[in-house]
């Protein structure tokens, strides 16, 4: 705007003081940070106190030091490694698959293919069906008598690859991870289909005038351009593992025999099963940490291929 | 958008103050939470309990909540360690044992010893033994179940069998008979861990005996014993002859009891609750008990079993004594209705017409007439924890993970 | 090489349509089977559309429970948070990027934390808070934390969207005399408005589904929402498929009807999250 530079700095002066007031600041922070604090923060300083303690909930409580945590992970019988094994496995399916095949979705109706609009719209569809509902639907799919996946097998002939898919050790993991990756194919390759067109077409036309083919364009025009979307897909899809939790309680609750155990269903089992509500806290703040240090890593690994 | 949005919030606030209105019916409101819902064998008792108690006082009222078994102890629980009386019932269902114990402990629950004394002769000692703490009385029994083993009689005359078998040699020689005319004998629930300890843990009582059995679960002897691993081996022995349904593992309890129920498995072992149902399938059924393994340590006439539900009073409710009898009083009359639908075994001594029992009924009470020893069920006799443990142990046994050794030392290390 | 090229090209669309099969047909097979009765479902008629369209599953699934009181107990949860959330988070985002102080940026990442966070792990605190503050059993019970967990999202979204919003703007209307709320209130919320849809559907997303606080903070049935709901009543007829067919068709459907009305606007709205997150 047509502003000479010393009216400018005036204006900006008179701004600057009216954005500078304390009451102003604290104001508009403080819903925010009351919700945020008391809701989020204190409940894990909270959860922080009580692993210190062997307590049912209800009674005296003991102070332990750090042996619940010693205990976490040197007990067999709790089996934290396992389950925290399990979603680390899930995060590396959603990360070399899922995230893969959403980006390849992505890449391909990003090109401007006909029907582009009805496949975006199919795909982002089970991300909008609720977790219960999916559940409920898949327990059906693996019903070993009647569910379709059965009986889809036996009717083309492969009896012998019919299995009882949640309840066989070997099979419940793979059974319970495939919904998981699948419900969420979509909203990954919603977030990279945005990153996708918000390359300038000027880029990518520049490209193909130098003769690039369409998988050059994409190794070296597209994927460079969303990577900061790739990044916080990576984080979604990592930490949305570790918290893993909905779809697992309704299919399998973490049987059979903790084959399909997840920190969430263990610390839940902890707090309302077993009592141990010191135990459960344990798991929470383990759970806060390798969210938190997943996602500091993800970052980091990120920034260090700049 | 901005419509769609305004209206929604409209009818946000509007329900938010609905919501908030009194209930303004000058009655005293009594809160009820409990495990009876609409597909729970036991919710008509309740039903018919409430309505005697509010024909009788006409000014309370019984708010009945009821919620699925498994959320209702996470439900429970965090309401017994956070909440205020507000959010806490009046009266709520509880298991004996250990579970009612915790709150016990932790000063949660009223105690109901005062208001028992019109009710002295009216319900055995006996039947109060497991809501009983430091010698104080704290539920109210709503029924009384043993496990029994129910027989589908129209599917053993197929294979020649006109009575349950009574020793082991002749269970064999049965579920034998079945698997080789292409039936399933047995289905057990392997995604509800309890439903195994209805097979295993009988399996174990008519191998040691009550009295040796009723010791481990009290953590009064060790896990120790040579011979629950043979139990143990004798259970696994049959799954691995096929007597055992093999989609059961993945299966629900009530999934397991409609296959029973529909002709599928010939014998189906659990909780006596189910006698009414049984009672009404298409065929001819029969009722018995698992049969002995060595008798020089167990009989015939041993079971796992007791008043393992109840009713028990908040020590926060605002109307405590009024709860407190409105308790003894639904408690008393739920076991009554209970009986009378076949669906538990009376806790209360009948004080009423028993004469249109149906006939299974009759049998399983003959049976608990005979009974020369009972021990609680392993998951409500053990506190939260070994107990957890214990039915972890459980599942690992009918997934044929661990063997019997195993179980008994993996058990004597954990719980000693 | 032009063969090829509709080689491939024919490649890519069976791919497509194979995965938009996969998308399909489990919502296809939910909907026939809550019409069919057993006997259909379990072997007569797998796959096909139903033989004897039996809408008294749908009276079944509508008597057990309470599946419209259910969908609008969601609703209107879901409605309360996403209006809370966006408001909480448009101030605090005007006090992030707009205000002048020191310690803004560590803030910001402090309020980053939020998305990490899992939601499980404050169940019992936020249990004994909301019970002291009176709050259980009320929709409130469910709209504060989920507001609280979707704050961390919003922020971020609405930040993208704001630092576009051009400075200047402020300055004229500072000189204009407006004050702080004034600026706030009259440019910059008016301003964000396509950031209302992308935090709305990013907040709808997070507690639509939301099973665990739903059941625990919540005890009266007439406030229950759909995930307890639809998990109470598939315990409730775990051996009849049919009606918990038509429950979970029911709980589904009002949602996937809105989104065919409105899938373009909210594909949108999510994928501007995307790029200004």
């Amino acid at each position: 705007m047509g502003v000479p530079p010393p009216l400018k700095e005036w204006e900006n002066r008179i701004m600057n003081k009216l954005y500078s007031r304390k009451i102003h600041i604290i104001v508009f922070l403080l819903p925010a940070l009351i919700l945020f604090c008391g809701v989020l923060i204190a409940p894990i300083g909270a959860s922080g106190y009580f692993s210190l303690f062997d307590w049912n909930g209800l009674g005296e409580k003991t102070f332990l030091g750090f042996a619940n945590y010693r205990e976490l992970f040197t007990s067999d019988e709790i089996g934290f490694l396992k389950a925290l094994g399990n979603s680390l496995l899930l995060a590396v399916f959603s990360v070399f698959l899922q995230l893969p095949l959403a980006l390849g979705l992505a890449l391909t109706l990003g090109k401007k293919i006909k029907g582009e609009r009805l496949f975006l719209s199919v795909y982002f569809m089970p991300v909008l069906i609720s977790t219960v509902v999916i559940g409920q639907l898949w327990l059906k799919i693996y019903n070993p008598d009647y569910g379709i996946l059965n009986v889809f097998l036996r009717s083309i002939g492969l009896e012998k690859w019919t299995r009882i898919w949640l309840g066989t050790k070997q099979t419940a993991l793979g059974a319970v991870f495939v919904p998981t990756l699948w419900q969420y194919v979509g909203y990954h390759m919603l977030l990279l289909y945005a990153g996708v067109k918000s390359v300038p077409p000027e880029l990518r036309e520049a490209a193909m005038l130098d003769g690039a083919s369409d998988r050059q364009v994409n190794r070296y025009i597209v994927l460079p351009y969303i990577k900061p979307i790739i990044r916080i897909s990576v984080i979604f899809a990592v930490t949305g593992s570790l918290k893993s939790f909905d779809l697992i309680y309704v299919l399998t609750n973490g049987g059979p025999l903790h084959a399909t155990e997840v920190p969430s269903t263990l610390m839940i089992n902890m707090l309302f099963l077993r009592n141990r509500y010191g135990m459960g806290s344990t798991i929470a703040v383990m759970l806060i940490i390798l969210c938190f240090g997943f996602a500091l890593l993800i970052s980091a690994i990120f920034r260090e291929e700049d | 958008m901005k419509k769609i949005l305004c209206i929604l919030l409209a009818v946000c606030l509007v329900f938010g103050l609905a919501a908030c209105g009194k209930k303004g019916d000058g009655k005293t409101h009594l809160k009820l939470w409990c495990i009876a819902t609409e597909s729970d064998a036991n919710r008509p008792a309740y039903l018919d309990a409430i309505a005697d108690y509010e024909a009788a006082h006409p000014d309370v009222k019984i708010d009945m909540e009821a919620y699925e078994n498994e959320s209702y102890k996470t439900k429970i629980k965090a309401a017994m360690m956070g909440g205020s009386s507000e959010d806490l019932p009046d009266i709520f269902f509880t298991w004996s044992g250990a579970f009612l114990g915790d709150f016990v402990d932790a000063g949660k629950v009223q105690l109901l010893d005062s208001y028992y004394g019109p009710y002295a002769d009216a319900i055995p000692e006996v039947m109060l033994a497991n809501t009983t703490y430091n010698g104080g009385h704290y539920g109210v029994p709503t029924t009384f179940n043993i496990v029994a083993m129910y027989a589908n009689m129209d599917m053993l005359k197929e294979v020649g069998w006109d009575h349950v078998p009574e020793t082991y040699e002749d269970l064999i020689a049965c579920c034998d008979a079945l698997v080789a005319a292409g039936k399933i004998p047995f289905g057990c629930a392997g995604k509800e861990t309890w439903c195994v300890t209805e097979y295993l843990e009988p399996i174990i009582i008519k191998t040691i005996g009550y009295e040796a059995l009723g010791k481990i679960f009290k953590g009064e002897a060790t896990w120790n014993d040579p011979d629950i691993a043979k139990a143990v081996s004798t259970f696994q022995d049959m799954i691995n002859k096929g007597y055992f349904d093999p989609a059961g593992i993945a299966l629900g309890n009530d999934e397991v009891k409609a296959n029973f129920l529909a002709g599928k498995t010939a014998f189906y072992q659990n909780g006596s609750w189910n006698t009414g149902e049984v009672d009404d399938a298409s065929f001819k059924s029969a009722v018995a008990l698992f049969p002995v393994m060595n008798s020089s340590r167990s009989s015939y006439d041993q079971t796992i079993g007791g008043p393992s539900d109840a009713l028990a009073v908040c020590a926060s409710s605002k109307n405590l004594d009024l709860a407190s009898d409105a308790a003894i009083f639904l408690g008393k009359e739920i076991c009554h209705y209970n009986y009378l639908n076949a669906v538990g075994l009376p806790a209360w001594i009948p004080d009423y017409d028993t004469s249109s029992l149906p006939a299974l009924m009759v049998d399983i009470a003959d049976i608990v007439a005979k009974c020369e020893g009972m021990v609680l069920f392993g998951d409500t006799a053990m506190s939260a924890d070994p107990a957890n443990t214990y039915l972890s142990y459980v599942a690992q046994v009918y997934g044929c993970e661990i063997d019997g050794e195993g179980f008994v030392a993996g058990l004597t290390k954990d719980l000693g | 090489m032009r063969n090829s090229s509709k080689l491939s090209r024919v490649l890519i669309y069976i791919g497509l349509i194979f995965w938009m099969f996969i998308n399909l047909f489990p919502v296809y097979w939910m909907f026939t089977f809550s019409l069919k009765n057993n006997a259909e479902i379990f072997g007569d008629n797998v796959i096909g559309l139903p033989k004897h369209w039996l809408w008294s599953n749908y009276t079944s699934a509508l008597g057990t429970g309470n599946m419209p009181k259910y969908f609008l107990n969601s609703a209107i949860v879901a409605t309360a948070t996403i209006i809370i959330t966006l408001a909480v988070a448009l101030m605090a985002t005007f006090a992030l990027t707009r205000l002048i102080w020191k310690r803004r940026k560590t803030l910001n990442k402090f309020f980053m934390l939020g998305l990490t966070i899992p939601i499980h792990a404050s169940i019992v605190p936020v249990y004994v808070t909301l019970s002291k503050l009176n709050m259980l059993n009320t929709y409130w019970a469910l709209i504060i934390p989920y507001s609280a967990f979707s704050l961390a999202m919003a922020i971020l979204v609405c930040t993208g969207f704001m630092n576009e919003i051009p400075r200047e703007l402020d300055e004229s209307a500072c000189i204009d005399g407006c004050s702080v709320w004034g600026i706030f209130l009259r440019i910059i919320v008016p301003l964000m408005k396509p950031a209302v849809a992308t935090v709305g559907i990013y907040t709808f997303l997070q507690c639509w589904n939301e099973l665990m606080f739903a059941n625990i903070f919540i005890s009266e049935s007439a406030l229950r929402t759909l995930p307890v709901g639809v998990q109470a009543l598939s315990g409730q007829y775990t051996t009849n498929w049919g009606p918990i067919g038509a429950a979970l068709v029911l709980a589904t459907f009002p949602t996937l009807l809105l989104y065919i009305f409105l899938s373009r606007k909210i594909q949108e709205s999510f994928m501007a999250g995307a790029i200004k997150g």
